[in-house]
C-alpha cells in the first residue's frame, strides 16, 4: 500500500542550522493496517507525515502509494487519497463556514470542482446521517459556524471530513493530544470504530505508549529521524508498555552512541 | 407544559426575525440616509455615484475579506477599466460592449498580481504595489492622453435619459426635471450592480465558490481536502480586480470623462465602504456581506456629499475623508477594547 524507500529530509541545507529531520526512512504499511508511531519530540514523526502528505518534498528517496509514485506530487493532488487530522483542532476545519459547508468541501475530495451547487439537499441528508452515526450531537447543527464547536467536536468533524470519501490512507497527527481527557477518549474511540468499519489504512502519531500498545496492529518507533523498530503480528500483540520502554531505551542509546562515535571519528 | 408547547412557536418566530434582521437594518438605514438627504441639500446624484463605485467595494471585500489578501492593485484596475471604456466609446464601440471589455482588462491586472505573488513568492502587498505602479503606464497608453471627455457620445445612460425626462415631467412636473439624469444613473447602475451581485452570490454557493471562500480562511485545511489553493488566489484576484475595473467603466460614463488620475486612493474608498457596511449592517453570510459592501459605498458617497457641502470642502478632499473613515473603523474597536480592559482592571482594584 504505502511504501517509503530511503527517504531523507533536510531543513536549512548548507547553513549552520541544518536539520536532518529524516535520515533514510524505509517504511511499508500494508492495506487496512493501523500503525501507531511513537518517538520523542524531534524524532521526525510530524516530518514523516508532512513528507507522506506532500507538505514537504524529500531531498532523497521515493514514496509510493498504491503502486503510484507520489514523491513529488503536490499536496492538493495527494489529498485525493490521503485524509488528515491535525493536532490542533482549529487546523482541520474552516472557521467562518458552517458544518455542512465544511463537509461539502471534504465531499469533493479528489473530484473536479465545478459550478454545481456546493451543497444539495441529498448532501445534507447524507451529512446528517454520518454525523448522527458519530453520536456527538452535531446532526442538528448543520448550519452552525464551526467556530462555535468545542475542540472535541471539531476534531470529530475533522475525522469525519478526512474519512468521508474513503481515503486510501488516513494520517492522524496526535489528534487527541489537545483535547481534555473525556473528549480525547471519545474521539479516540470514534477513530478506532471508523477505521474498523471502513477498513481504512491508518497511521497515527501518539505520545502515549499506552495508546500505541492498545490500539492498532503495528507499532513504529522513531528516533532522530530514523525508524528504530517496527513490529506487527503476534510480536506486536504481546507487546507491553514496559517492553516498549525497555526496547526504546536500549535501541536509542545504541543509536545515539553510534552517531556520537561517527561524529568523533 | 404550556411553555413547552409555546417554545417551538417562539423559536420559529425568533428564527424568522433573525433571518429578516438584515432587511430590517437595511430599512432603518435607508430611512436615515433618506432623511439626511431630504433635510440637507444632498443631491440624489450621490446615490448614483455610490452605485457606480459599489463594485469596487465588492471587489475589495473579495480580496481583503474572502481571500485574506491585501491587494492594492485595485488602484490600477479601476482606472484601467475606465480607460478601456472611455477609449472604446470614443472610438465608436457601443457603450454596453465596454463593460465586459473592462471586466476582462481588470481580470488581467488581478492575474498579474496573483502570478507575481505565486511565482516569485513576493508578498501580496508588495506584489500588488508593483502591479499598481506599472498599471498607471498602461492606463495612460490605453487612453493615449491624460483625459478623455465623453460629452457628446452615447454612453449606457444616454438612451434612457430622454424617456426618463419625459416620464418625470409628466408625473411630477417641472420641479423634478433636473433630477431625471440622476434617476437614470440610479436605475441603470442599480440594475448592473444587482445583476452582478445575484450572479456573484450564486457563484459563491457553487463548489468552486465554496472552495474560494474556504481558501482565505484556512489554507492548510483547504489543501488537505484537495483544493489547489494557489488557483483560488488567481481566481479571487481576477474576480475582484475585474469588478473594480467594471466600476471604473461605469464611473467614467457617469462622470462624462476618464482621467488617468481617477484611480488614486480608490482602494481606501473600497475599504471604507466594506467597513461601513460591516459596522452598520452586520452581515451574517456571504450574500449579505456582498450587499453590505454595495450599501456601504452608497452610504459613504451620501455622507461624503453631505460633509463636503456642510464644510464647504473641495471634491479633491475625498482622499483624506476616506482615509479617516478607514482609520476610524480600525481604531475604534481597538480603543473600545482597551477601555473595557481598563474598566475591568479598575473594577478589580476597587475594594
Amino acid at each position: 500500500m504505502l511504501h517509503l524507500e530511503n527517504v531523507h529530509v533536510n531543513f536549512n541545507t548548507g547553513s549552520a542550522s541544518e536539520v536532518r529531520a529524516l535520515r533514510g526512512i524505509d517504511l511499508t504499511v500494508a492495506s487496512t493496517e493501523f500503525v501507531t508511531v511513537i518517538g520523542a519530540n524531534g524524532a521526525g514523526k510530524s516530518t514523516l507525515f508532512n513528507v507522506i502528505a506532500g507538505t514537504v518534498t524529500p531531498d532523497n528517496g521515493q514514496i509510493t502509494l498504491d503502486e503510484q509514485t507520489i514523491t513529488h506530487a503536490p499536496e492538493y493532488q495527494r489529498a485525493a487519497h490521503i485524509g488528515r487530522v491535525f493536532q490542533n483542532p482549529t487546523s482541520g476545519t474552516c472557521a467562518g463556514l458552517t458544518i455542512s459547508e465544511n463537509l461539502a468541501l471534504a465531499l469533493r475530495r479528489g473530484k473536479r470542482r465545478g459550478l454545481r451547487p456546493a451543497i444539495t439537499r441529498a448532501d445534507r441528508e447524507h451529512f446528517r446521517e454520518r454525523l448522527q452515526a458519530m453520536n456527538m450531537g452535531l446532526e442538528s447543527r448543520l448550519d452552525t459556524d464551526v467556530a462555535f464547536l468545542s475542540g472535541g467536536q471539531r476534531q470529530a468533524l475533522t475525522l469525519l471530513m478526512a474519512t468521508l470519501t474513503q481515503p486510501k490512507l488516513l494520517l492522524l497527527d496526535e489528534h487527541t493530544a489537545a483535547l481534555d481527557p473525556n473528549a480525547a477518549a471519545q474521539v479516540l474511540e470514534l477513530t478506532v470504530r471508523i477505521a474498523r468499519e471502513a477498513q481504512l489504512t491508518v497511521i497515527m502519531i501518539t505520545h502515549s505508549m499506552q495508546q500505541a500498545v492498545e490500539i492498532g496492529t503495528c507499532v513504529v518507533m522513531m528516533n532522530r529521524g530514523k525508524i528504530l523498530f517496527q513490529t506487527s503480528g503476534q510480536e506486536r500483540d504481546q507487546l507491553t508498555v514496559e517492553d516498549l520502554i525497555a526496547r526504546f531505551r536500549a535501541l536509542r542509546s545504541a543509536d545515539d552512541e553510534l552517531s556520537d562515535r561517527t561524529l568523533l571519528a | 407544559m404550556t411553555s413547552n408547547n409555546r417554545a417551538p412557536h417562539a423559536r420559529r418566530y425568533f428564527a424568522a426575525l433573525k433571518a429578516h434582521t438584515f432587511l430590517v437594518r437595511l430599512g432603518v438605514l435607508a430611512f436615515f440616509v433618506g432623511g439626511l438627504m431630504s433635510l440637507s441639500n444632498v443631491n440624489i446624484g450621490a446615490i448614483g455615484q455610490g452605485l457606480a463605485l459599489a463594485l469596487v467595494g465588492v471587489g475589495v471585500y473579495i480580496s481583503f475579506r474572502v481571500l485574506n489578501f491585501p491587494d492594492l492593485s485595485v488602484d490600477g484596475s479601476f482606472p484601467i477599466g475606465g480607460a478601456v471604456a472611455a477609449a472604446l466609446i470614443a472610438g465608436g464601440t457601443p457603450a454596453e460592449g465596454t463593460l465586459p471589455a473592462a471586466l476582462i482588462a481588470g481580470a488581467l491586472v488581478g492575474l498579474t498580481t496573483a502570478l507575481i505573488h505565486i511565482t516569485f513568492k513576493i508578498e501580496g502587498l508588495l506584489a500588488s504595489i508593483i502591479v499598481m505602479t506599472g498599471a498607471y503606464t498602461f492606463t495612460l497608453r490605453i487612453m493615449g492622453t491624460s483625459n478623455i471627455p465623453l460629452l457628446n457620445v452615447r454612453t449606457i445612460l444616454t438612451p434612457y435619459e430622454a424617456p426618463m425626462r419625459e416620464f418625470v415631467t409628466a408625473t411630477f412636473g417641472d420641479a423634478l426635471r433636473r433630477q431625471a439624469n440622476n434617476l437614470v444613473e440610479i436605475l441603470i447602475f442599480g440594475v448592473v450592480v444587482a445583476i452582478v451581485l445575484v450572479v456573484l452570490n450564486a457563484f459563491m454557493h457553487t463548489e468552486i465558490g465554496l472552495a474560494l471562500r474556504a481558501s482565505g480562511k484556512n489554507s492548510q485545511m483547504v489543501r488537505a481536502v484537495g483544493i489547489h489553493d494557489r488557483m483560488m488566489i488567481i481566481l479571487g484576484l481576477m474576480l475582484s480586480n475585474g469588478l473594480a475595473a467594471l466600476a471604473g467603466a461605469l464611473t467614467v460614463q457617469q462622470l462624462g470623462f476618464a482621467d488617468v488620475q481617477m484611480g488614486v486612493g480608490i482602494i481606501v474608498r473600497g475599504l471604507a465602504a466594506v467597513m461601513i457596511g460591516e459596522v452598520l449592517l452586520r452581515p451574517k453570510n456571504i450574500g449579505q456581506a456582498l450587499w453590505s459592501a454595495v450599501f456601504g459605498m452608497i452610504i459613504f458617497e451620501v455622507a461624503r456629499a453631505w460633509v463636503f457641502s456642510a464644510l464647504n470642502l473641495n471634491a479633491t478632499d475625498v482622499r483624506l475623508v476616506s482615509a479617516l473613515v478607514v482609520l476610524l473603523a480600525l481604531a475604534v474597536p481597538n480603543v473600545l477594547n482597551r477601555l473595557r480592559l481598563w474598566q475591568r482592571s479598575r473594577a478589580h482594584a476597587a475594594p
